[in-house]
């Protein structure tokens, strides 16, 4: 069972080490390789309408992956993410309110065909994917989506955006969805994850009303959050969403409830790590207000 | 779930419905919403009737009626999630950025407005003025919800509910379920005015038994506030003091008191409800 965190780990000041520095896994900080998770923003890629420049868009995509992998340009980092002859779903999230912005999708397909993946071997999904032909078949994926808050998950990250592999959705929905991490140990997902994207260029920090939106609560921090591991990526997701309810709703409401899953996917699923000490963070571009 | 389609207009001023009405029930609502239906299900919601309008330059607004079951239901949905002013629209109600939420008998309502200018705002109001109307009469409120102590309750913020999800979204309390709520436990959380712009907040939860309330009880103490005596009483890092005691098949939970005889006060003033609301 995972600890308890209560509304007294907040008076304390303790919430994150109880988030994310669950230590007392066996593993040697010292030796042991960290989870690799970049941090990119820059302050010209939405204008004053919240409309994408998708120049910077693609050049915040290539810089991102390509320092991830240590790689000196960004065909040859899209390049060790896949070969030529693949099948590449795009695992996007539709939702009206937030949804993953075709520029980000664009700067992702024109990056896999400079890689070798042929046009018709590339493909866009969200709701039908366990269906969609492409997406069966496909020999990898790239999971992409815009970070926010969801009333029963605590939040929507990279994590929670392989539901619709699920074939029964609700399956997943008990004790605060504690189980999505399970999502990538699916027949159709295990192993073929290759990249995950957490848009974060106008991220959801608290929701109302039935469908859990309101423009109130969204801000343009235009960054992306983009690594190999889910767990980590949501991981620095969660943080950012913190920080921001912190300086807009109080203390009090820091944490949006209850995002046991990013944990739970680390310590119960083991699909990647959620604690922050084994998580090696690079941020890049713009600084100001990053609150992370 | 009444058919509305017939009843309210499809042309409203210069909105109109151009797609299907869509009815969802208990088994379905998941494919209407990502993330909230979990927060309906936990009341007694039995269906919505969804209608979609189109404005002018684009504009879209979405019209939303939830069957709650009951009254009580209805005013518990709407009670749990209220920030902004009121609408003047049935029961009670609230508009703010686009979106009008109200409760008129078993009806919870919203009318969600993609955009948040004169023109959306104009329209969802007069939308929801067209809506009330149909709903019916007026219900009761749960009745924990009046017997409340009265001193200095903040009206309007006392939230209705039984499960952990809606205690977790209006006050976050833990990251499981330490109190064992579910739907059959009633729930009323409230806020006091405690001082120097401060609210201390109380929690009330009816168990179906004495035995269920005890033993919420042993564990919310043994889970929130290991350090507290037989009276279930401490303070807190913020200097807020808690008091935990029970009242028969009711627990009494006091927070952010500003000192312990204001807890006890008020915690001392809380009826037992022993009959059920719904």
């Amino acid at each position: 069972m995972p600890p308890i965190i209560t509304r007294r780990d907040f008076l304390k000041g303790t919430t994150a080490v109880v988030l994310g520095a669950h230590l007392a896994r066996a593993q040697e900080p010292a030796v042991a390789k960290k989870a690799r998770v970049v941090l990119i923003r820059h302050a010209g890629v939405l204008d004053d309408n919240s409309a994408i420049n998708p120049a910077i868009l693609q050049g915040m995509l290539d810089e991102a992956v390509t320092r991830l992998l240590d790689e000196s340009d960004p065909v040859a980092a899209f390049g060790r993410l896949v070969k030529p002859g693949e099948t590449v779903g795009i695992k996007t999230n539709v939702w009206s309110f937030l949804p993953t912005p075709k520029e980000l999708e664009a700067a992702i397909k024109r990056r896999l065909m400079d890689a070798g993946i042929a046009e018709d071997k590339i493909g866009f999904d969200d709701h039908t994917v366990r269906t969609n032909p492409l997406f069966v078949n496909a020999t990898s994926l790239i999971n992409v989506r815009p970070l926010r808050t969801h009333y029963l998950s605590g939040m929507s990250g990279t994590i929670k955006n392989y539901i619709m592999f699920a074939e029964s959705q609700p399956d997943y929905h008990p004790d605060s969805c504690a189980d999505l991490g399970a999502l990538f140990k699916l027949p159709i997902v295990q192993g073929k994850t290759r990249l995950n994207i957490l848009c974060a260029l106008t991220p959801q920090f608290h929701g109302r009303g039935p469908h859990h939106f309101s423009r109130r609560y969204v801000w343009a921090y235009k960054g992306l959050i983009v690594g190999q591991d889910p767990v980590a990526v949501d991981t620095i997701g969660l943080r950012l969403t913190m920080a921001k309810r912190r300086e807009v709703l109080g203390k009090a409401q820091e944490l949006p409830p209850v995002p046991k899953h990013i944990q739970l996917a680390d310590t119960r699923h083991g699909i990647g790590t959620s604690d922050i000490n084994a998580i090696e963070l690079i941020k890049l571009g713009w600084g100001d207000d990053i609150l992370v | 779930m009444d058919d509305f389609g017939q009843s309210i207009p499809k042309t409203i001023g210069a909105w109109e419905a151009r797609e299907a009405d869509r009815v969802f029930d208990r088994a379905t609502l998941y494919d209407y919403m990502d993330g909230g239906a979990e927060v309906y299900l936990a009341f007694d919601f039995r269906g919505v009737w969804t209608r979609r309008y189109a404005g002018p330059d684009g504009r879209e607004l979405t019209l939303d009626i939830y069957d709650m079951g009951s009254p009580a239901e209805a005013f518990g949905i709407f009670s749990c999630d209220r920030e902004d002013p009121e609408a003047g629209i049935g029961q009670a109600s609230e508009y703010g950025f686009g979106l009008l939420r109200f409760w008129q008998g078993r009806y919870f309502v919203t009318l969600t407005a993609a955009e948040d200018d004169e023109k959306s705002q104009k329209a969802v109001l007069d939308i929801g003025k067209a809506v009330v109307g149909l709903l019916g009469p007026p219900g009761l409120k749960p009745d924990m919800v009046d017997y409340l102590p009265s001193g200095s309750l903040l009206a309007d913020r006392t939230s209705f509910f039984h499960s952990n999800v809606n205690l977790n979204n209006r006050y976050f309390l833990a990251s499981e379920n330490i109190l064992g709520l579910d739907r059959s436990t009633d729930c009323v959380f409230a806020e006091y005015d405690a001082a120097a712009e401060e609210a201390g907040c109380l929690l009330v939860v009816r168990y179906p038994d004495a035995a269920k309330a005890e033993a919420a009880r042993r564990s919310f103490l043994a889970a929130y506030l290991p350090e507290a005596g037989a009276e279930g009483l401490a303070r807190t890092e913020n200097k807020k003091w808690v008091l935990a005691l029970r009242k028969e098949a009711v627990l009494v939970v006091v927070f952010e008191a500003p000192d312990a005889d204001w807890a006890r006060t008020l915690a001392s003033s809380v009826p037992a409800f022993k009959s059920p609301s719904r």
